[in-house]
């Protein structure tokens, strides 16, 4: 990080090619839209570049990544959500998706897409990020028990999905 | 569900691995372009003291306005940059104006001053320079010979357009459309039309015979006039804050930033498709047909009718430009007194030029970058 701050653009490459797929894939979980993720993860690096020179060194990267991109990506999620209601006709773009999913990976991502973006955050931030609740809660800005709540009932919606999928 | 199954099955959910480099390219830009922390002194409370000593025999010395600039440049410029425009990273021809006048600076770095012009465009073929200053137009050679001029009040935003045989040239003043042949003659208020806004009108690229100009109706509105004929082709709705207008290169679409959204027009029936981006001052398209965008803070590239980000930074940009070749793009940084130039491609370069106040006389406008030597 400090050389990245001096310049170095090693270092920086180094710190990006190290945060960017963990951060991508947060984005396009909660978004569901994988041009809109790439654009979501590209604005938090940009925004990280931006405020480099004010990064406290003593702090770890990640979360503070994280919680950019988390919330940018619940906004968007939201501002789509309203774009929708005003034009029904328009609806999201198809995430790009290669030929080969992994089994049951599809049922996850309906069951995903049909949570609201504030529950599939806290999902992504605890199962694919690692964080704790604590830290989640300190992340989003929201109390410890409603991440709890969250959880389970996203844990539970998924269930859901994948015994539909199966059946 | 098994939280060990959620874990496996995020982790598979297919993302673009092509993502990644596009991304890359675009932060890697942002990086290159910004100040680096300096790196900490290891006697750092007598250093302090010198460059306190340092500072103050500076600002005892130096014109105040001089410190003030300098600092600017040194908390938003970009870094490295090249104490002057010696040279351009692509072959070609630039062509500037401002305070100091018109300038065509080549490829090796040599610069002509053409006159003492506010503003200037190249003719289609860059064999000549289309000049104004407030109460004149003139015609002059890349080498400085004036060939003609008009004497008319206000003038503003001259563009060059048409064929090799036959060219025209539009402007502006006070609001009315005039069109003028390039040889000077038969200079005319297009009357019969409403008026024109504040705004640059563009020339469609000579692929089809006939003069056709698009330009903006003090309502917001885009019309393509057929100069040849008088006759609009077609006009469209009012736009709000119409800010730019460019053709691309096959002359088949006409693209306007507004406050909004950039608008791109079929040329044959003025059929719009919309794409909702707002703040966009400026638009550029390349030999090729790409199209770039200028806002406040960064520069973005569409994509098909998506725009994404090439280039961003902390201090305002001004002017846009592609480079002949279609390899560089070049912009300004007005409040650091730099220009800058972007490489497309897998280089991604970043280069800039400053003190540009002091070489050419005050802080030109870009006008465009055109081949030839």
């Amino acid at each position: 990080m400090r050389d990245a701050q001096r310049g170095s653009a090693a270092a920086f490459e180094q710190l990006f090619r190290r945060h960017w797929p963990r951060a991508y894939r947060a984005a396009l979980l909660v978004v569901g839209d994988a041009a809109a993720a790439e654009d979501i993860a590209q604005e938090s690096f940009l925004a990280a570049v931006r405020a480099l020179d004010r990064f406290d060194r003593r702090r770890p990267f990640g979360p503070w990544l994280h919680r950019i991109v988390v919330n940018r990506a619940i906004d968007w999620s939201r501002a789509r959500t309203l774009r929708r209601e005003l034009a029904a006709d328009h609806a999201p773009e198809p995430e790009a998706r290669e030929q080969h999913a992994p089994e049951h990976a599809d049922a996850l991502a309906a069951g995903l897409a049909e949570l609201a973006p504030e529950h599939r955050a806290v999902i992504v931030l605890r199962y694919l990020l690692d964080y704790t609740p604590g830290e989640i809660a300190e992340l989003l800005d929201v109390p410890r028990g409603t991440v709890n709540s969250r959880l389970r009932r996203g844990l539970d919606r998924l269930e859901t999905s994948l015994r539909e999928e199966l059946a | 569900m098994s939280e060990r199954n959620v874990r496996r099955l995020l982790d598979a959910i297919p993302a673009d691995p092509d993502a990644e480099e596009r991304a890359w390219a675009v932060v890697q830009a942002a990086h290159a372009a910004r100040e680096p922390v300096p790196r900490r002194p290891r006697n750092r409370a007598a250093l302090v003291l010198a460059a306190a000593v340092v500072a103050i025999a500076a600002a005892a010395l130096s014109p105040p306005g001089r410190a003030v600039v300098h600092a600017v440049r040194k908390s938003i410029g970009i870094a490295g940059a090249q104490p002057g425009l010696f040279r351009l990273p692509a072959p070609g021809r630039v062509l500037l104006s401002g305070p100091g006048g018109a300038w065509v600076v080549g490829a090796d770095g040599s610069a002509r001053r053409l006159g003492a012009f506010r503003e200037a465009a190249w003719s289609p073929h860059a064999l000549y320079v289309v000049a104004s200053s407030p109460t004149m137009l003139a015609a002059v050679a890349p080498n400085g010979t004036v060939h003609w001029k008009l004497d008319r009040r206000d003038i503003r935003f001259a563009r060059w357009g048409g064929s090799r045989a036959d060219t025209r040239i539009a402007y502006l003043t006070s609001g009315r459309l005039h069109v003028v042949a390039g040889d000077g003659t038969g200079d005319a208020e297009v009357n019969a039309q409403p008026a024109a806004a504040l705004v640059a009108p563009a020339w469609r690229p000579p692929t089809r015979p006939g003069h056709v100009l698009a330009y903006i109706t003090t309502g917001g509105r885009v019309a393509v006039l057929d100069t040849d004929r008088r006759a609009i082709a077609w006009i469209s709705h009012g736009y709000a804050e119409p800010r730019s207008l460019a053709w691309s290169p096959d002359g088949t679409t006409l693209a306007l930033a507004a406050a909004r959204t950039i608008v791109l027009f079929d040329a044959a029936n003025g059929r719009a498709r919309t794409v909702p981006i707002a703040g966009v001052r400026a638009l550029a398209f390349s030999a090729s047909g790409r199209l770039a965008l200028l806002r406040t803070h960064s520069v973005l590239l569409m994509d098909g009718t998506r725009p994404r980000t090439f280039f961003s930074t902390r201090a305002a940009l001004a002017g846009l430009a592609w480079s002949p070749d279609g390899h560089w793009l070049l912009t300004g940084l007005p409040a650091a007194d730099q220009w800058v130039f972007l490489q497309r491609g897998s280089g991604r370069r970043v280069l800039a030029v400053s003190h540009l106040r002091a070489q050419f006389g005050g802080l030109p406008t870009l006008d465009g970058w055109v081949p030839g030597t």
